[in-house]
């Protein structure tokens, strides 16, 4: 009853819940624009999932399987649906998250099996996947309502049907690690053995145990300023600082953090107003939404904010923007150390992959469809 | 749904809920206030003591209603200039045993003793002036310890009076009169003290010397720089309120014509709750005669009430006393809280409904396909003009536009390298057209209407119109003068955006897309300004057609552009010409092959179409959301449209990534080029037009060619 009351008097307030303040980008996540100056790699249509194998690094545009090689990306399958995640064992072994049909592996030692549902429901938006040994796949499934192509829609019907799995792939058994997350879109597994999930639509990143269920699951690190993506573990602690400066030095640990869209006040006032949200979606093309976006400027009749009117032919780099890019280093602690960012003004939006590659660590900007190379030895940020 | 629609557009359109914003932000609405306060005490102590609105209780009331809120008004007048007097009733208690004494023991002439008892006030006061304004001391200890003193100067002189006062009497029949006679049954008393509080009402509200006073309170400091003896005010406020206790003094002396010794004793506590009470701010800078005299009558209602009912003295000052703590505890919430009151009830947006967007995408074969072809401008004084609103050439080829530092500058053909300033107005030049003469008219945004002669000389044309009936805000002021164009008799329209907001506030006026504008024309052969059309959602663009009877004109939110007739047979009537545009249309011009050229400063998106049908969305997003973050049109595009005076749309430049003229606002043809402007960039675009007349130019199709 209280609770009721103090809802009623927060959404009328605008407090609380019903508050449309959004984290500062503040200390080690202080804006900088070193993704506009980092090294093309390649570049494909929506280029996403950069995953490394053993005689590559691979990547996905659309339904096609791409492998990354002097500066193209040239296709090496196809699927006949979008890929929506990947994974790889260590070895020759990939697995392919295919919008609405599951996973199927390719190479290694489980080559050509597929698993089109988990348990007896459809897996129809695997985000993220991760071998725990060349057995056993994590996968998650980012909502169990949309696919991956519908992460909008997901995202602007307070979407909630997110589950984490692991999957022995040798019977094809699934057990169910966590559910009810907020479209889970990174995996990745901490040196304890625990298993970190971003969860996207609740800015967080949650912890789960691998071998037990967990309701609720347990937040490491909350209030971020946008929508996490991949995580993927730091090899060696080779971290670049945001003046150049190695971080973490040879302490080891830590972990790579893609931020695919920032939070922003007025997508935050839109999900709380309902009437107005469902007549959005109702009748509104999804790339003209007031939502998170991977790009944005591409077409006028995009929403645009106030702090985002060009003055002085100038769009301002702290304009209020749908689309952005970063990436943040996590500590072993999850504690943020360092950040690459992508401004308002810039190009290199929606950051959803990572992979450290031959010394580099290479994003994905699905935004504009480029890899990115960063160093990791301390050149290259600066 | 539909229901519910047809339910939401019926409420928006028919309640006014922009008046409550309006409302609140006038000053007199802080007394909403003390003024229900006045009726609850009137009301309650009226149903528990039936006497009161009897004829000797209303009697009772006028006459200490008089000396009471003269008293009031001398404390308010302090208190607005940031002070506080104590010591009023000290003085109230000398200035009557001055005047008593004159009369009754020294029988002096009645002048005399008012002269004296004027003179003592004054005099009393002048020392709290002294020591307060010009000394630097605390008005709230100084005034305590004068309280003291002049108590004392009272306590010692009264003995050895007391009696030949009581004893003796006055002759005068004046005096007599002051005392208990009435004019057309009204005490006079009570008028006396009514045409000086309508003085000081006038004095404080619409004189400079209470708007020093005001400002002095306000903001010392800032009174101050702004070159008000802040020094002389302070004093003569307590002189002020010295003179205004001798007045109280006389009435009551010429009442009651007797003395005693608690005379004067703690009125300075319930005239400060009256004050307080009323309204009026403890930190100095507002209140007002009519807040005193709601504070007053409050206040003797409740003490005369509580008498009625057998309180005894000490309980009913107890109760004074908390009232006076709640009220001051009013006082400072208020204090704190009204602005924010006004800037979330003041954006009161209206229903829209926009029809479907015509379409613009690629390859829809559309008229308004976007397109590169402004890809080649060319760009003229890039960084040197911030913000050229509109452009114009004269016959000599030179470009003029405004800039957002006051200023028109000139660029000198043939390739406009060079440029000057003009001429500096200090307002931001918007809309400008030559007349006849060669004088440059320009819509001066914040200012009115301005001119600049041949001879550099900036002429104020209009700054005022008439005020709208029954409008809430003053609307005669004109703040956002837009677009202006020149009927070929030499009488200038032009356009003001919104009466609502200021130029900087204009996403304010977006949001609301309420019928805030208006169209006003000019006569120079007179000298006369009128409101020929109102009600119109941020009319812009205006061009006068070669009839001389009509004009076009652009509603920018609504994407619109209608021909208004001002003159002949069809005079009042409004006829859309363009409907339905995919952006939002600026600044409209002739084209040399007898059409149009609209500039589209935004164009519009499938978001902000939708929240126009949804105002409560829309004014949430105002109080929840920062302005930065506001939903807005898309402003970074750039698009210009030619039309004909028919309405059909013959094809449309644009600029389709935005780097060089998004948001343009103005463009005028000039021998086969077009002049481009855009309130938020920092350079003018020339772009020729293909097939275009190499010899058209705009004052030669005005007003001819060159005699």
């Amino acid at each position: 009853m209280m609770g009721v009351l103090r809802d009623r008097l927060d959404a009328f307030l605008g407090r609380g819940r019903f508050s449309t303040a959004v984290p500062v980008m503040d200390g080690p996540l202080q804006p900088n624009q070193h993704l506009e100056r980092a090294a093309v790699l390649a570049s494909a249509p929506a280029l996403d999932n950069l995953v490394a194998l053993r005689d590559g690094l691979y990547c996905s545009s659309g339904q096609q399987l791409m492998r990354i090689r002097a500066g193209t990306a040239e296709a090496v399958a196809s699927y006949g649906v979008q890929i929506s995640c990947m994974a790889s064992d260590g070895g020759e072994g990939l697995a392919v998250g295919l919008a609405r049909s599951g996973i199927v592996l390719r190479g290694g030692p489980h080559d050509g099996r597929a698993f089109a549902g988990l348990g007896n429901q459809p897996l129809n938006c695997p985000t993220a996947a991760l071998f725990l040994d060349p057995d056993t796949l994590l996968v998650a499934n980012g909502s169990a309502q949309h696919g991956p192509e519908q992460w909008q829609h997901d995202l602007m019907t307070h979407g909630c049907s997110g589950s984490v799995w692991k999957i022995k792939l040798a019977t094809g058994h699934a057990e169910l690690l966590a559910q009810d997350l907020a479209y889970p879109y990174g995996l990745a597994l901490s040196p304890a053995g625990e298993i970190l999930v971003s969860e996207a639509w609740r800015h967080r990143i949650v912890a789960l145990d691998a071998n037990k269920p967990a309701y609720p699951p347990r937040a490491v690190l909350q209030d971020l300023p946008g929508y996490p993506a991949r995580l993927v573990a730091a090899s060696g602690g080779a971290g670049v600082g945001v003046n150049g400066d190695a971080i973490g030095g040879g302490s080891g640990g830590g972990y790579w953090l893609a931020i695919f869209a920032p939070r922003n006040q007025l997508v935050e006032f839109v999900l709380q107003q309902d009437a107005y949200r469902q007549r959005m979606v109702a009748s509104i093309e999804p790339r003209f939404w007031i939502a998170p976006a991977l790009s944005s400027w591409s077409s006028f009749r995009e929403p645009v904010q106030g702090g985002a009117i060009k003055q002085m032919g100038q769009l301002k780099p702290w304009a209020p923007s749908r689309s952005y890019g970063l990436v943040v280093r996590l500590g072993s602690d999850l504690s943020p150390i360092s950040s690459w960012h992508s401004r308002a003004d810039g190009r290199m939006h929606g950051v959803t992959s990572l992979c450290e590659y031959q010394g580099q660590l290479v994003l994905g900007a699905k935004g504009p469809g480029h890899a990115l190379g960063l160093d990791l030895d301390g050149e290259q940020a600066r | 749904m539909n229901t519910m629609e047809t339910l939401a557009r019926l409420r928006y359109r028919y309640v006014p809920d922009h008046v409550v914003g309006e409302v609140l932000s006038k000053r007199w609405a802080d007394n909403a206030i003390p003024f229900l306060a006045l009726i609850v005490a009137l009301a309650t102590f009226g149903a528990l003591n039936p006497g009161m609105f009897s004829h000797a209780g209303l009697r009772d009331l006028v006459a200490q209603t008089a000396e009471f809120g003269l008293m009031a008004i001398a404390l308010t007048v302090v208190m607005i200039s940031g002070g506080i007097d104590l010591s009023i009733g000290s003085i109230f208690a000398l200035c009557v045993l001055a005047t008593l004494a004159a009369l009754n023991v020294y029988n002096l002439p009645l002048a005399a003793a008012l002269l004296l008892c004027l003179a003592v006030g004054a005099g009393c006061g002048a020392l709290n002036g002294l020591l307060i304004g010009y000394l630097r001391l605390r008005a709230f200890l100084t005034t305590l310890v004068t309280l003291i003193l002049f108590r004392s100067v009272y306590d010692i002189v009264l003995p050895d009076l007391a009696t030949q006062i009581v004893v003796g009497n006055s002759d005068s029949a004046a005096w007599a009169s002051l005392g208990s006679g009435s004019l057309l049954g009204l005490p006079y008393a009570l008028l006396v003290a009514a045409l000086l509080a309508l003085a000081w009402h006038v004095l404080l509200s619409r004189s400079r010397p209470g708007w020093h006073l005001a400002a002095v309170g306000g903001a010392r400091r800032s009174a101050h720089n702004a070159g008000i003896p802040v020094k002389r005010v302070v004093f003569l406020a307590y002189v002020c309120s010295g003179l205004l206790c001798a007045v109280a003094a006389l009435l009551y002396a010429a009442r009651l014509g007797s003395i005693g010794s608690d005379t004067g004793v703690g009125t300075e506590i319930s005239v400060l709750t009256a004050v307080v009470l009323g309204g009026t701010t403890l930190g100095g800078g507002r209140g007002s005669v009519a807040k005193a005299l709601m504070g007053s009558i409050i206040v003797l209602v409740l003490s005369n009430g509580m008498l009625q009912m057998g309180l005894v003295g000490s309980t009913s000052v107890m109760i004074l006393g908390v009232v006076l703590l709640a009220a001051a505890w009013l006082d400072t919430r208020w204090a704190k809280n009204r602005h924010k009151l006004i800037t979330s009830t003041y954006v009161s947006p209206a229903y829209l409904e926009m029809p479907p967007c015509p379409a613009t995408d690629e390859g829809s074969g559309s008229v308004y396909t976007p397109n590169d072809r402004l890809h080649d401008v060319q760009v003229i004084g890039l960084g040197q003009v911030e913000g050229p609103e509109d452009v114009l050439l004269d016959r000599d080829d030179n470009l003029y536009c405004g800039s957002r530092h006051g200023d028109v500058l000139r660029f000198f053909a043939p390739d406009y390298q060079r440029h000057e300033v003009y001429a500096h107005i200090g307002g931001y030049p918007l809309g400008m057209n030559f007349d006849r003469e060669g004088n440059l008219v320009t819509c001066v945004g914040g200012m009115g209407l301005y001119m600049v002669t041949p001879q550099r000389q900036v002429v104020k044309l209009t700054d005022e119109t008439q005020r709208t009936r029954f409008s809430v805000i003053d609307d005669s002021r004109i703040r956002l003068a837009d677009d202006l164009d020149i009927a070929p008799d030499g009488r200038i329209f032009f356009s003001e955006a919104t009466v609502r907001y200021n130029t900087h506030d204009w996403s304010s006026d977006m949001l609301e897309g309420r019928g805030n504008g208006r169209i006003i024309c000019y006569d120079p052969r007179d000298r006369s300004t009128r409101t020929v059309l109102s009600h119109r959602v941020f009319p812009n663009g205006i061009v006068c057609l070669p009839d001389g009877e009509s004009l076009l004109f652009a509603e920018t939110w609504v994407g619109r552009i209608h021909r208004f007739w001002f003159d002949g047979p069809q005079k009042g009537r409004v006829q859309a010409v363009l409907d339905n545009l995919p952006g939002y249309p600026d600044n409209i011009n002739r084209a040399s092959d007898g059409n149009f050229w609209v500039a589209m400063v935004g164009m519009r998106g499938p978001a902000i179409d939708l929240s126009l049908s949804m105002p409560g969305f829309r004014r949430e997003m105002t109080r929840r959301v920062a302005a930065a973050n506001w939903l807005l049109p898309n402003l970074n595009i750039g698009c210009i449209v030619k039309f004909t005076a028919e309405g059909q749309v013959l094809e449309s430049i644009w600029d389709r990534s935005g780097i060089n003229h998004p948001s343009i606002t103005s463009v005028k043809e000039h021998k086969g080029h077009l002049y481009l402007g855009g309130i938020f960039n920092n350079r003018i675009g020339r772009w020729r037009i293909p097939g275009a007349d190499p010899q058209w130019t705009g004052p030669a199709s005005y007003w001819g060619d060159r005699p």
